[in-house]
């Protein structure tokens, strides 16, 4: 970075004064602070990479602001294996329509390791619930959307980035599509292509720390499915999960078995096995229709940003703790990130650059978002950590206030407000459940001490 | 594996249906160790939670049949982690369940608990450390039928106080008063200032602090390396979020 911007200094001096200067003796410009360069007879041009929800989002943002865009994806028919589950505020912010909801789910219930069980949604106002979508439909959708406002959409494969040497040189991104190798020269790079991005390689964004989630689908019979309408279920347990949380996600008409961890991705066998078994009476008589797995990055990568090349959504790890959702967090990312660069292009009539992605995206994504990141990550330590912080968990999502808070910060993605009084009276709560159920994990422990010293 | 349940030399027979059956002997789990490999289960009878049926489950013959030979590869090969056989498919096992006469409707109940008229809390903590060290090491379906209501906050506050709090206050309240004395002897004898006008020096008040906190926080060894831990863990997902505006400060080269 501080290299690269002393090649481009001297390119500036050379300009006529349609930069900003500072005002001086000299006649001849002086380029202390540096403006975009325009550029001439062309619009800026942009390439994403990956057409998923953050790419898509991105394409549209910038094909909407008159930037000449590319949209790179190399299977659009593709189903990822994901959740689904989108929050009520993306289907207003992205317009997504109704029709593509599978599911609308109002009832969760979350089971602890011995099986205390807690109805979660009892204070969802009727317009509320949780979206299940298939992917491959929400995935094509937003791109079709992407291509309709400006994009030009290329079904190819990309494999690889050439970085420039020198700062005027474009970035080129080399792909092959229907089986030619061909390559195309832009200004701008936006990876969205995921956990394992290309982009980033190209960049050396550095490494993430990724999670495996690990799902079957399982087809089940009628009166079965019908437990399941509207309802999901989260399963906490060392049996499940030692690090997250396992789930039961209903779909459009089958349900999703499935588990992740971050720290013991070699049993996660045995962990789906864990789940199957404690769901076993309500899964009874299903057939495995799917089985798929894939990774969470946990945190977002060293490196988002360098040069004119911007990560978006999975492939810079803008995925939560706790819960792991990413969706929405993709797409959101995707078109801030593309909003910026109209902005600071102006239009696509200037050239931008590394600060001002970092000023117009970064900053600004950071500061929305790094607190509720933040207190997901303590969530997770506090209550995933061990059965004894997972049986507390569930014991006060008992609590309605609890609930409404949960979930009005999910849905709306706004910390919600509630008032003081009842806040303290849930950090006392939390204080007493984690207390107690620590108490009964350490008197456990003393059980197994004891066998021990018998034996 | 095979699930045997004696809760007392073979020749005891409880003819009774078990929510009867004499308190002393089911308040225990049993424990029978299988043949020296390194797991272990923990035993219980398998009472039905509703009373329906009369199994008499202390009968070995009768346990033993319920379980399927697919058990037996089992024991071997799996230790202290999740239960089942991770090779096997999800084939029909039937694993005993966790049983106890007192667990009643998916909660504890009460009035079995009682002890001189008043509910015996410590025995109904104990019955639940049991309960859930149960379903640690092996773990059971979730069901609909048979929901689970119980949980940390139906004992009253004051009865965790007295079993877990009390002892450990006395513990860190004597370490700190050993501490006070010591330290206010050492400090008169070293200064000559007494106990009073010690309390009235603000070097002396910090002194007190940090004693303070230090039996507080530091109460085994490993604690001093926990607290670090602790704090680097919790400042290390905000080292990662930060880690891109980092590159601002080193030149780097690509």
């Amino acid at each position: 970075m501080a290299a690269q911007t002393h090649p481009l200094h001297s390119l500036f001096t050379s300009l006529p004064p349609t930069l900003k200067t500072r005002q001086n003796n000299l006649s001849k410009p002086t380029t202390l602070t540096v403006k975009c360069k325009s550029i001439s007879g062309r619009k800026l041009r942009a390439a994403v990479i990956g057409g998923g929800p953050a790419g898509s989002s991105t394409a549209e943002a910038l094909a909407l602001g008159g930037i000449e865009t590319f949209l790179f994806e190399r299977s659009p028919d593709a189903a990822k294996p994901c959740g689904g589950a989108i929050p009520l505020c993306m289907l207003d912010e992205f317009n997504i329509p109704s029709e593509l909801i599978d599911r609308k789910v109002t009832h969760m219930k979350i089971i602890s390791p011995s099986n205390l069980t807690v109805d979660f949604g009892k204070t969802l106002k009727p317009n509320e619930f949780i979206s299940m979508l298939r992917r491959e439909v929400l995935d094509s959708y937003l791109r079709s959307r992407a291509e309709s406002s400006g994009t030009t959409l290329l079904k190819a494969l990309v494999t690889g980035l050439d970085v420039p040497t020198s700062a005027d040189k474009p970035y080129v991104v080399n792909y092959t599509m229907d089986g030619s190798r061909r390559s195309l020269s832009v200004d701008v790079v936006v990876g969205a292509d995921g956990a394992n991005s290309r982009v980033a390689k190209a960049i050396h964004a550095g490494d993430y720390a990724c999670a495996i989630a690990f799902q079957e689908r399982i087809k089940l019979p009628e009166d079965k499915m019908d437990y399941y309408r509207n309802l999901a279920e989260m399963y906490v347990g060392n049996d499940v999960s030692p690090d997250f949380y396992a789930w039961v996600f209903p779909k459009c008409d089958h349900v999703a078995v499935g588990t992740g961890t971050v720290c013991s991705k070699q049993d996660i066998k045995l962990f789906q096995h864990g789940i199957r078994e404690r769901v076993y009476p309500k899964i009874k008589g299903g057939k495995v229709i799917k089985v798929e797995a894939h990774p969470i990055p946990e945190h977002p990568r060293p490196v988002r940003v360098r040069g004119r090349v911007a990560l978006v959504g999975d492939a810079a790890g803008y995925v939560t703790k706790c819960s792991g959702e990413g969706i929405y967090f993709a797409a959101k990312s995707g078109r801030m990130c593309g909003e910026a660069i109209v902005r600071a292009s102006e239009g696509g009539e200037r050239m931008i650059e590394e600060e001002d992605l970092k000023r117009e995206y970064l900053r600004v994504w950071d500061t929305n978002y790094i607190t509720t990141f933040r207190f997901l990550d303590l969530l997770q330590k506090v209550f995933y950590g061990n059965n004894a912080g997972r049986e507390a968990l569930v014991e006060l999502c008992g609590d309605e206030y609890v609930q409404r808070m949960t979930f009005e910060s999910y849905l709306y993605k706004k910390l919600a407000d509630g008032n003081r009084w009842e806040d303290a009276k849930m950090v006392m709560n939390t204080i007493g459940s984690l207390v107690r159920c620590n108490l009964v994990g350490k008197d456990m422990q003393h059980i197994l001490l004891k066998e021990r010293l018998f034996a | 594996m095979s699930m045997a349940l004696f809760s007392s030399p073979p020749t005891h027979h409880p003819t009774s249906p078990p929510s009867l059956s004499p308190k002393t002997h089911l308040t225990r789990k049993t424990f029978l160790y299988l043949k020296p490999t390194k797991s272990h289960f923990l035993v219980s009878i398998k009472a039905t939670d509703n009373g329906s049926g009369a199994t008499v489950a202390s009968v070995a013959a009768t346990v033993e049949e319920e379980k399927k030979a697919s058990e037996a590869p089992d024991a071997a090969g799996s230790s202290l982690g999740p239960n089942g056989s991770p090779a096997a498919a999800p084939a029909v096992k039937e694993v005993a369940q966790f049983g106890d006469p007192r667990w009643v409707g998916g909660t504890w109940d009460l009035n079995q608990f009682r002890k001189d008229g008043k509910t015996d809390w410590d025995a109904v903590i104990d019955a639940e450390v049991r309960r859930r060290k149960w379903l640690e090491d092996d773990p059971e379906s979730s069901s609909n039928e048979n929901p689970v209501f119980f949980d940390t906050s139906i004992i009253p506050w004051w009865a965790w106080i007295k079993r877990f709090h009390l002892p450990e206050a006395e513990r860190l309240n004597g370490r700190a008063a050993m501490i006070g004395f010591f330290m206010a002897y050492l400090v008169d004898s070293l200064t000559g200032v007494g106990l009073v006008d010690q309390m009235g020096n603000f070097f002396c008040k910090t002194l007190l602090f940090v004693s303070v906190v230090g039996v507080l926080l530091i109460r085994k060894n490993e604690d001093i390396e926990t607290l670090k831990k602790l704090v680097e863990e919790t400042t290390f997902y905000d080292k990662q979020w930060q880690a891109t505006w980092q590159d601002e400060n080193s030149s780097k080269k690509d």
